[in-house]
């Protein structure tokens, strides 16, 4: 298919800087609304045959994702001391690639709960966080979570769960097949008087708009899927964009700036080509849908004589807030085997804890489900029981590989305005431009939190048999994949980076829609989230131009 | 055709019906191809370690994940997977391990005058090894080796795939359940009486 391309210098309706998650979304949405649209995506373009069954390159050396070398970023804890480099996993990781990290994520898609959007209503501020109610409710997003599940393909079970939203519609494919871990959590579970549900998934269960079902090859969490069934939107919403004829993807096409006029608004986007060398996008209006490490970086990479802070930054809130969701994982071995292997990483989740609850301590919630979280060598390298790391004993725990699970906590993180994606005064990446520099220290009752979910977990697994459970520590988080919170959407211009509609309050045809929106963080999966605020955000913007109000 | 492709095919065909094969065979075909050629492990040899380097990493890792009844990490070449990293993916790191090894030799030295690590029985290198399982040389070895056990055999350890012969992981491109042990006789989803309801 030879799909539409436009010159640099043709000024297009939008120029969507991102392809992943949000910037998919918003592509297929714009263009299919009759924009001429130029979606600008720093990684290359990749397909099923390009992707493989390799840990090594995955877990271990970055290889679909940013990487220390080419994208260079520092990392502190404490925000007084100096950052320093990262040499292996980067701090802020993203699958770098069209479709973004929609390509590699375990494609867990929980919707938010009501509570989620006016928790601070309900359980009041907390000391020494930025913790806020979101300008929208579950309601004004429902129709969009819907559209998430029917469009962009998510298979589950409608009101399995007893704590599930309100919803209109059921989900479009049945759950996927259940697996064993899935079995001993319900199993566990119930036992317990819990809810553990099928998981829903952006995975396909059965032929799925013109894609295959899923053959349960066990390579989603970190790989992109060799046979299309993960509903990545490379896979989706990235094809269909480029179908009406309106909408170019460009790949290997890394934006590092956004231009503004004398009036102060956004002319385009300065990006470096596949050619190495400068050229310039012109368009009527800008969208950053970069993820939200990147996204605060590029705005502030783009401070002006006029915006010396970083544009559309007046409240001094960009990259402020960085959320990475809390977590905890909890091991345990059963008599039998149960091949985690195989198949996807998960089939059942339980959110019986999902509230906060005040009476706990702190403040906090959040689901737990079982899995193995990666493949062999992960396990073997960090997740093993810690009975032996070495020797002959160590050969012994490895041959209980197929007998164990990881039961994963994912838990909230509060909004602390110390955690944060800054410009590191000195790194500069391979193309020169400012690295960005993470501070990130998890607040106590994020890591309460999770080890709550893990005692709960460690309930659950010994009521469901388990012969051996073991405790991998938690301890305060160094890498991030869930990047959340940096330009956060609010009412108020002073407190918040973008309005309820992901328009910038500075820069009237400046939009930002990714992870970077998110008021709270959610209990841990937030992909759903992005996509419904994508699909929203486009209906809005969409309207905003035909009105001409941009 | 190899077993893996062969056997992925079969499984796909099943799950997936006849039509949406012959649409997508060129593109699976290429993938599950690629994948099994890549599986073809390179020669032994090295380029970043010495003779006598690769003689103690190689001891090193004989002793993280023993030989016994069945292969360790000798035999599934954990040092070439090491000796490569060194040059790949664990590059940035490797003036860290190979003086980390140094100061190995000098501590093992002063302790045995005259031996060296690679050459002395095995219970004094699992002894003097105790000793310094806290340093980062040693915790370092022990991840390139694990990895050397359980990476892809295309990056030179995991020979033969003993790695994953010993941790029960089949290389497959896809499976059918019943997975494991436990969903083989799942009754199926029992639904949760509604809100309100007892």
């Amino acid at each position: 298919m030879s799909a539409r391309t436009y010159k640099p210098s043709e000024q297009v309706d939008f120029a969507i800087v991102g392809s992943g998650a949000s910037g998919g979304v918003l592509a297929r949405e714009l263009s299919q609304a009759g924009f001429s649209v130029v979606v600008l995506e720093q990684g290359p373009r990749l397909g099923p045959s390009d992707f493989e069954h390799d840990e090594l390159k995955h877990w271990f050396a970055n290889g679909i994702t940013n990487e220390p070398v080419r994208n260079p970023q520092t990392f502190r804890a404490d925000p007084a001391a100096k950052a320093t480099r990262v040499l292996d996993i980067p701090a802020l990781m993203y699958a770098r690639l069209v479709g973004g990290s929609s390509v590699h994520y375990t494609a867990n898609f929980w919707r938010f709960h009501e509570i989620d959007f006016h928790e601070r209503s309900v359980l009041g501020a907390i000391a020494g966080t930025g913790f806020a109610d979101w300008p929208i409710e579950y309601a004004d997003l429902e129709p969009y979570y819907t559209k998430v599940e029917w469009e962009i393909g998510v298979s589950g079970l409608a009101y399995a769960s007893p704590f599930d939203p309100p919803r209109t519609k059921p989900y479009p494919m049945p759950p996927m097949p259940v697996k064993s871990s899935g079995v001993l959590l319900e199993r566990g579970g119930r036992k317990l008087g819990l809810h553990p549900f099928p998981a829903p998934l952006a995975i396909a269960s059965q032929p799925f708009r013109g894609r295959p079902a899923c053959v349960h090859c066990g390579f989603c969490e970190g790989y992109g899927c060799e046979v299309m069934a993960k509903s990545s939107t490379l896979y989706n919403m990235i094809p269909e964009a480029e179908a009406t004829g309106r909408c170019e993807v460009r790949a290997e096409s890394y934006v590092f700036r956004v231009d503004t006029d004398k009036r102060g608004r956004a002319t385009g986007v300065a990006y470096f080509g596949r050619d190495k060398r400068e050229h310039f996008q012109h368009a009527k209006a800008v969208v950053l849908a970069a993820n939200g490490a990147e996204t605060a970086r590029l705005l502030l990479n783009s401070a002006n004589a006029k915006s010396p802070d970083g544009l559309a930054n007046s409240s001094g809130y960009v990259g402020k807030y960085l959320m990475f969701n809390a977590g905890s994982a909890t091991g345990a071995s059963f008599e039998h085997e149960l091949n985690e292997y195989k198949s996807v990483q998960v089939t059942r989740i339980i959110h019986d804890f999902y509230d906060a609850d005040p009476r706990r301590g702190f403040y906090g919630g959040g689901g737990i489900d079982a899995r193995i979280d990666g493949a062999p060598a992960w396990w073997a390298a960090i997740n093993n029981p810690p009975d032996a790391s070495w020797g002959a004993a160590y050969k012994q725990v490895l041959r209980d590989f197929p007998k164990s699970l990881i039961s994963v906590g994912h838990c909230t993180s509060l909004p602390v305005e110390t955690n944060s994606v800054t410009i590191d005064p000195e790194l500069k990446d391979a193309w020169g431009v400012p690295a960005m520099r993470a501070t990130y220290l998890d607040h106590k009752d994020d890591l309460a939190t999770a080890a709550f979910m893990q005692d709960r977990a460690v309930e659950i697994l010994d009521a469901a048999g388990a012969k051996k459970i073991w405790r991998v520590p938690i301890v305060p988080q160094t890498v991030g994949v869930h990047l959340l919170g940096t330009c956060r959407m609010g009412n108020d211009p002073k407190s918040s980076v973008v309005d309820k509609y992901h328009r910038t309050h500075d820069v009237r045809n400046l939009f930002l829609c990714d992870g970077g929106s998110f008021v709270t963080s959610g209990r841990g999966q937030p992909t759903m989230t992005i996509q419904a605020l994508a699909f929203r955000a486009a209906d809005h913007i969409a309207q905003f131009a035909r009105r001409n109000e941009i | 055709m190899g077993s893996t492709r062969r056997s992925f095919l079969t499984a796909s065909g099943q799950a997936l019906g006849a039509g949406w094969l012959a649409l997508n065979w060129p593109k699976i075909s290429a993938a599950a191809m690629h994948a099994h050629e890549s599986a073809a492990a390179p020669e032994p040899r090295l380029a970043i370690l010495s003779a006598a380097q690769a003689r103690d990493f190689d001891a090193i890792a004989s002793q993280i994940v023993p030989t016994d009844d069945t292969p360790g990490a000798h035999e599934a070449g954990a040092v070439y997977f090491i000796d490569a990293a060194l040059g790949g993916f664990h590059a940035v790191h490797r003036e860290e391990v190979l003086g980390g090894h140094a100061r190995f030799l000098t501590a093992f030295t002063a302790k045995y005058p005259g031996e060296s690590f690679a050459g002395s029985p095995v219970t004094r290198q699992v002894e003097f090894l105790k000793s310094v399982e806290t340093t980062p040389f040693f915790q370092t070895m022990r991840f390139l080796t694990v990895l050397g056990l359980l990476a892809h055999p295309k990056y030179g350890g995991n020979r033969d795939g003993v790695g994953w012969k010993l941790v029960g992981f089949e290389d497959l491109h896809a499976f059918q359940p019943p997975f494991g042990y436990y969903d083989r006789d799942y009754a199926g989803f029992v639904p949760y009486a509604k809100k309100g309801q007892a």
